[in-house]
């Protein structure tokens, strides 16, 4: 897991680069966000120059990290016995990886609080060191645009879209959220597109959510 | 090697949404159960979110990036491996860009 972490940091290091990001600014990013796609998304933002509103990044980043609200609310149960100053130092480094991991160990009957953050650290260090080595190595590619760089992000979604498809089957979320994307697009693309899109969704599951069908 | 001010402020708010994610669910649940339709929402969130990000590009129809689309469909599937798959994806839209012009 650590290696695709890598390897997606690369990636994300690369784009960075195209952004004209520092190599302070990327590590930053990497450190303070560590989440592939909503960087993958400010980065975009970020690329298309002009003044793009924070609010517009901060709402994008909300919606696509809005899956930590659960991942942090299924870990009460474990956590919610230790003090405070270790559990949300714990959660700032949780990620997707090291949440299944932890949950999977839990369900072994793993207790020790100390195996999600052990967990986490596994998967942050990678990220960061992916990122530096992507946005050094773009330094020696002539023209990084050229490589289908400005593609990445659309790329990521629908290949993680497609493995949270399988997991919901859920067409008319998939079919809402399309609709409501191009319609949205057409009068402020960028980031309010995918805002849009997220808070359908969203909606369109809290409306048709059967309490039979719950798992 | 610098950080410049507005990108600060960008990375300040993206950084403090994060983590709020990240926090914001274990604090809640102290006080506020989330009930399994809440739960429902926003486990739907990131796919419309995904969609969100990819439905524009299949409107606009350039042809290197809907084969390069469903080349990530394909790689997704037959490896299994989402980064994989991705970065397939962006190979061949370089490629069939350096190759259309």
């Amino acid at each position: 897991m650590a290696v695709g972490v890598f390897a997606y940091g690369i990636a994300f290091g690369l784009l960075a680069q195209e952004a004209r990001l520092s190599l302070a600014e990327a590590a930053t990013m990497s450190a303070l966000v560590y989440s592939g796609t909503a960087q993958l998304a400010t980065v975009s933002a970020l690329g298309t120059g002009a003044a793009t509103a924070t609010l517009a990044i901060a709402l994008a980043v909300l919606l696509l990290n809005a899956r930590y609200l659960l991942y942090s609310a299924a870990l009460r149960p474990w956590l919610g016995s230790l003090p405070a100053r270790q559990t949300y130092p714990t959660l700032f480094f949780m990620g997707d990886g090291s949440w299944v991991l932890s949950m999977q160990a839990h369900a072994r009957g793993e207790r020790d609080g100390g195996f999600v953050f052990g967990a986490s650290i596994a998967t942050f260090l990678p990220w960061i060191l992916g990122t530096l080595a992507g946005l050094v190595s773009a330094g020696l590619i002539a023209n990084p645009a050229a490589l289908g760089l400005d593609f990445m992000l659309v790329a990521f979604s629908a290949a993680m879209g497609l493995g949270m498809f399988k997991l919901q089957r859920s067409w008319s979320g998939v079919i809402a959220a399309a609709a409501t994307a191009l319609v949205v697009d057409r009068f402020a693309p960028g980031g309010w597109t995918i805002v849009a899109a997220g808070l359908v969704g969203g909606l369109v599951a809290y409306l048709r959510f059967k309490p039979t069908s719950a798992a | 090697m610098n950080i410049r001010p507005e990108i600060l402020t960008v990375l300040l708010a993206a950084g403090a949404v994060s983590f709020f994610c990240r926090a914001a669910g274990f604090f809640l649940m102290r006080y506020v159960p989330i009930t399994p339709r809440l739960e429902a929402a926003l486990r739907a969130t990131p796919l419309a979110v995904m969609v969100g990000i990819c439905a524009p590009v299949m409107a606009r129809g350039n042809p290197a990036e809907l084969a390069a689309l469903g080349v990530v469909v394909i790689a997704t599937k037959l490896t299994g491996n989402d980064v994989v798959g991705a970065l397939a994806g962006v190979a061949a839209v370089a490629g069939l860009r350096a190759f259309f012009g």
